[in-house]
Order: C-alpha cells, then structure tokens, then sequence
C-alpha cells in the first residue's frame, strides 16, 4: 500500500529524518530541496510504517489508499528516473552531521513569530541553554502561515498548534504585541534574531498600479489579519491576477470559489459578502515570462485546475504597461487610448488590452530595511553570511529577510538551523541595540 | 486503533528482519567506534581532549554496550507492559496480534543486542540498582497512557541516536546493523504507542492527566540517566569523578539529548502531557 506525500506538503522535512528506509526525498542538502516543491515517498522503499504521517505538522502524508490518485502518481513519477535507495545499505544515507555545542549565548531575542522565527526558536531552545524572548507586532504566532496561506488550505495552518507549542516552553519568554525596539532599548541580550520576513509586494511599476490590489493585501483580507482592509473595491467579471507563484494561484482560487466553497473555509462573513457581489466569473493569471519559469508547483496548479471549473485561463509572455481598471487618471486613460481606443482593463505592451474591473499584483514580496542593520536593496535582505549580519556582531537574520522571498513554510527549519549554528559558534558578548 | 494495527501488522510482513540471520556473529568486530564520538559522554570536555584515540574508541565501546545494556533492561519491562495490558483483549483482533508481534520483536531485539555488547566489550553492564528496583514496581503497576508513553521515551530517546550511529562510517559495522534493525523495528513500535497513548488519554481527566505526565517524565528521568553506567569509565581506565563530573556538566551532550527527545516532547505537549509539573523534571534531565 505504501504513503504518499501531498501537495499541501511544508517541505520542513521532520519526515525525512523519521523515515527507517531513507524512501523520502528531496532530502536537506539534495538538489531540489527548499525550491517550494513538496517532498516524495518512493513506493518502491517505503514499508508503509506510517512514521512519517505521524510526524507530519500538516497531515500531508496519508496512506496510499487514503490519498488523492494525483497524489500517489505524483510521488512515483518522482522517483521514475532513478534507481531505488537500498536503505540496507548503510552507506547510502548521508553520514550525520554535528555542530559543537557548548556555552553559546545566555539571553537570545528573536524577532518576529513567522515560521522562520519559530523554528529559530525551537532550534535555540534545543542547541543551546539560552533563554529565549520572542516578539511580534501582532498577537498571535504564525505570521505568513496564519495569515497568508489561503483559508482553503486549512492543513497547512495546523502547523500553529506546533508554534504555540514551543512559545511553551519554560525557557521561551513569548511577548505578543511588542516591537524590538521595545526590548532592545533595555539591552542585555547577547544575540538577536531578526526573523522579520519579507512583507512588502514588489511592484510592476506600470501606470495606474496604485489601484490595483497586492496579493498581501488581498490574502491578509482574506484571513482576517487584524486591521487588513481591501484596498480596493472587487468588480468582475473579469479580474486579473499578474503573478505565476503559489500565491498568484491561491488568489486566483479564492476569486472563483462559489459561496458553497467559500463557506466550507474559515473566512469571515464579510469577506464571503464581498467575494459574492463582486460578480467574478473569470480571472486570468498572467505570466510575463513563459510556462517553464512560473514558480507556481505542478500539485497547486492542478488543484487550480480541478476547481476552477475553466474559469481560469492562463495567459503567458505577457507585459502590462498600463491599468486602467479602476483608475481614472488622465495619464493611465490617455495611456489606454492611446494603444487601443477605449476600454478598461490592463493594457499589454503589444497593445492588447485585458479587459477588467480588478487587477491583483502577486509577484513575490520583498523585505524593508531594519533599522540600524544594512540592506541591500537590489535583492530585499539583509546582507549575511549563513546567517551572521555582515558588519553588526551579534545580529542574525533567518528567513525571507536572510535568503529572499522565496521557499515554503518547512524551507525556514534548514534555514534557521544554519542561523542558529553560525550564531552559537561565533556569538560572544552582549549586543548594542540598533543605531 | 485496529486500521493502525493492521497497516503494522501489514508493514511487519513487508519489512521484518531477523538479526540471527543477517548478522555474521563469526565475524570480527574490527576496530570501530562503539558510537559516532560526537555522541560520547565527554565528547567537548576538557578531558575528552587529554584522551588518546585508542582511548576514546573504547570508551565509545563501553558507552555502547552500556546503552544497548539499559535497551535490554527496557525492553524487557515493555513486553511485560504490553503483555499485561493485553492479557484479556481477543486475541483475533489486529491490535491484539500486532502487540505480539512488538513483543517478539522486542524478544530479537534484546537477544541481538545482548550478543553484540558481548563481542563488542568483555565487561558486562547493568542498569543502577535504584533503576532496576524501580523498573521492576513500573513494570508490575504501570497502565494505560503511562504505559504506553514510557515506551515511547525509551523508544524515541534511542531511536535519534541510534540513526546517527547507523549512518556513520567510524561506527563498527556490527553496531550499524544492530542499529538499522533496530531503527526499521521501533519506527512501527512508536506509532502504535503515540496511537495507544492518544487513544487512552482521550477518556482521561485533568487529575489523572497530570499523575500520568508526571510518572512518565520520572520514568524518562530514570531511563536516561541510566543510559551510561560510570563503571564504563573506570573500565576504560579513566578518572570516574573526573569524567562523570565533566559529563555532568556537557553541554554539548545535552544538547544532543535535547535534539533526540525533541519529536517526544513534541508529541507530549500535543496530547498535554507536558504539564508544568513534567516539565520542570525534563527540564532537570536535560531533555527540555
């Protein structure tokens, strides 16, 4: 019978290192791990022990008779090309790896309770004997996975129990609503984590941009984020969605999910009254580069596919120059005229106008500047080197904010654990609070 | 519980293996380490540092034998465990069937190990005295979630070290497929305790809850701190104070502990067995 691993997979491989027969892959370290593709049982190793459902923060591992047909086939073709892994033979696993821990620091803070930050937290409260202070802006755990994942993917959020969990701990002190600054003026601690994420939507720099929707805007809406407003008012039929990620996907979803389907998920009232007098019927998804470049995973177009019942079409190589939806400033209409008469909608550079009543932006995010820390603005990080900020002993970074917007919720384990490693072996002395 | 049953019951006949058979007990052991060094007890101190590597490789074989020996001690309180606690189920049931299955396996498991401690050091170890006679009234009493979630302690806390062990090419190949087979093995054993532990707590109130969490956090206490007799150092011929003193006191080794019992812990706080009181015990074992 054997398991297979879905598409709601988090990729944060607790399964790989449960697994007795080395049957799940990619595993941390092998090509093709942490670039936002799930993870794979080989059906020609497993013996179905159901170690890896047991520990799977998502439940995206079932066995093979309870899973999705795509599932089971998805997780073979995997493994179609190579030969399978003799878990007998000892030396075909990866040699295990240590790190030296010992003293390290006393007092760490993390910023931010994303997921980078609760695995740095899990991975200090286990390397290491620090206590441990953990601040967000917001009241709650989760970040992106509580208020970015889209609420049709309720598995995805149970990972929170996890977070909440290690907010437990007796040497996590967990501070909900609180800024760094707040607790780095006081100082006495000897390391800080910024684990602030990646939060700003980059822009397509077009005219008329500043009325369309960000897909942060749209997904914190859609979850309830306290103080998340739409920006913009939802008209259809027609809306376009720029932007070839899982997040262009889940904001495609949302817009043609049916009230039935819209009820089934935990969004508020408000946001389902919204959705449905909107009047969307169709989205199109837009790809400025082709088909082979779209970041979005095989198993979340699929599931688009599945549900949407045609009312999504794919347009790729596609330019927007100008939006003219909403907008009725002179200079976006006279750019719409301009190319092709009349009409509104997003307006491409070979002149063909889309028509629309909302344009939704999901073309990946961007980190801001922390204060007193450098950036590099090309890219949206913080400069660092595994981890280390360059230039501001003391000072880490993980996540988004260290490696750029990109990779799943389960990517920020291996990226916390290489964060948390450079910060116990090179961390000494008390941090300055940021200039 | 039965689908969890059967589906074990079912992976058992895909994967079980047979250490009589597997095993060249004729063969030399070679000259590899009882354990990955990084897993000693003194790996990281001071005196670890003074130590030849002749040294440090026996030492990493006493240690061993002297782990394998507190596996054997466990196993045989968790087939009594599991025995009592089906004394009186149908036998025609797959729960029934598969506990047998675990308790044959076990059955192997102490066999195997106990051959390979013998080729591995001449010394034989036992657990601590106060371990044994607790064991001995834990294995009588026990019941229900606290039985099962002990099982799951002793299980889980070699379960990361034994993975280690396994993948590293220093370890003495007999010491790596004892491992294997007893990683395949327990990786079934521990979803049917996560399984039985969960299913038993799901009628349990907040008083027996908090008894519960409490004993298996003692039982936890006693399995590890048993895990390393002292006599392994004056076997290798060391200072004993000295080095249970700096093993005492090694970080690096805690830390290691903390990492093995992370997915344990985990578990038990899911099912609110981390209870203040259980807490503060991890936390003075070093395993919180």
């Amino acid at each position: 019978m054997t398991f297979a691993i879905s598409g709601e997979c988090c990729s944060d491989a607790s399964c790989v290192a449960v697994c007795p027969m080395n049957s799940i892959h990619p595993s941390p370290g092998e090509a093709g791990f942490g670039t936002g593709v799930s993870l794979f049982i080989d059906p020609r190793t497993c013996i179905d022990c159901g170690a890896c459902a047991d520990i799977c923060p998502v439940d995206a591992a079932k066995p093979a008779d309870r899973s999705a047909a795509e599932d089971v086939s998805r997780n073979a073709a995997y493994f179609a090309g190579s030969d399978p892994l003799a878990a007998m033979d000892l030396d075909t696993w990866e040699p295990p790896e240590y790190q030296v821990w010992g003293g390290g620091p006393r007092r760490v803070l993390v910023v931010g309770a994303g997921p980078a930050g609760m695995y740095a937290t899990r991975e200090l409260l286990l390397r290491t004997d620090a206590e441990v202070t953990l601040v967000d802006r917001l009241a709650e755990v989760g970040g992106l996975v509580r208020f970015g994942v889209a609420p049709d993917h309720p598995q995805t959020k149970q990972i929170i129990d996890t977070f909440e969990r290690i907010t437990r701990h007796p040497r996590a002190r967990w501070r909900p609503g609180t800024t760094a600054e707040e607790l780095l003026g006081r100082g006495g601690f000897d390391a800080v984590v910024h684990a602030v994420g990646a939060r700003r939507s980059r822009r397509l720099g077009i005219v008329g941009e500043d009325s369309a929707c960000t897909a942060e805007d749209f997904v914190a809406w859609c979850n309830g984020r306290p103080g998340a407003v739409l920006p913009v008012e939802l008209n259809g039929p027609r809306v376009v969605v720029v932007g070839n990620g899982n997040v262009a996907l889940d904001v495609a979803r949302l817009l043609v999910s049916d009230d039935e389907r819209l009820r089934s998920m935990d969004v508020a009232a408000g946001v389902r009254r919204v959705l449905g007098a909107s009047g969307i019927r169709e989205v199109v998804l837009l790809g400025r580069r082709g088909p082979e470049d779209a970041a979005y995973t095989e198993s979340a177009l699929q599931e688009l596919q599945a549900m949407s019942g045609g009312r999504v079409t794919l347009k790729y190589h596609a330019t927007p120059v100008a939006w003219t939806g909403a907008d009725r400033t002179p200079s976006a209409d006279r750019a719409a005229s301009g190319a092709s008469g009349a009409g509104r909608g997003l307006l491409l550079d070979g002149g063909e106008l889309i028509s629309a009543g909302t344009l939704v932006t999901a073309i990946g995010f961007e980190g801001d500047p922390i204060d007193g820390l450098p950036f590099d603005s090309a890219r949206g990080t913080v400069p660092n080197v595994r981890g280390a900020v360059v230039g501001r002993p003391g000072h880490y970074v993980a996540g988004w904010i260290k490696r750029g917007a990109r990779g799943g919720i389960g990517v920020n384990k291996a990226c916390a654990q290489e964060t948390v490693q450079t910060l116990v072996s090179s961390s000494r002395g008390a941090v300055s609070p940021g200039s | 519980m039965d689908e969890t049953a059967q589906r074990l019951l079912g992976s058992a006949d895909r994967l079980s293996r047979d250490p009589e058979t597997e095993i060249d007990w004729d063969a030399p052991v070679g000259d590899g380490y009882g354990l990955s060094p990084e897993w000693s007890t003194l790996y990281g101190t001071s005196y670890w540092d003074e130590l030849s590597v002749d040294q440090r490789r026996e030492l990493t074989r006493h240690e061993s034998a002297s782990v394998a020996t507190t596996g054997i001690w466990f196993e045989m309180i968790l087939q009594q465990l599991i025995l009592r606690d089906i004394y009186d189920k149908p036998p025609r049931t797959a729960e029934f069937q598969w506990a047998l299955t675990e308790i044959a396996d076990e059955c192997r498991h102490s066999i195997m190990f106990a051959r390979a401690t013998a080729k591995l050091v001449e010394p034989a170890y036992r657990p601590r005295l106060l371990a044994r006679e607790l064991g001995r009234m834990f294995k009588t009493v026990a019941t229900g979630e606290s039985a099962y979630a002990a099982i799951l302690v002793a299980e889980e806390v070699l379960d990361v070290m034994q993975r280690d062990w396994m993948r590293d090419r220093r370890v003495a190949p007999l010491v790596r497929t004892v491992n294997h087979i007893h990683v395949v093995e327990e990786s079934r054993h521990m979803v049917f305790a996560r399984e039985e532990t969960r299913e038993r707590l799901a009628s349990a109130g907040r008083g027996r809850r908090w008894v519960s969490a409490l004993v298996i956090a003692i039982a936890a206490d006693m399995i590890v701190s048993s895990m390393v007799s002292p006599q392994v150092y004056a076997n290798v011929g060391l200072d004993v104070d000295r080095a249970v003193r700096e093993a005492r006191r090694n970080e690096h080794h805690r830390s290691l502990l903390r990492t093995s019992c992370a997915n344990l812990m985990d578990f038990l706080g899911s099912v609110g067995l981390l209870t203040p009181a259980a807490a503060r015990v991890y936390r003075r074992t070093g395993l919180l």
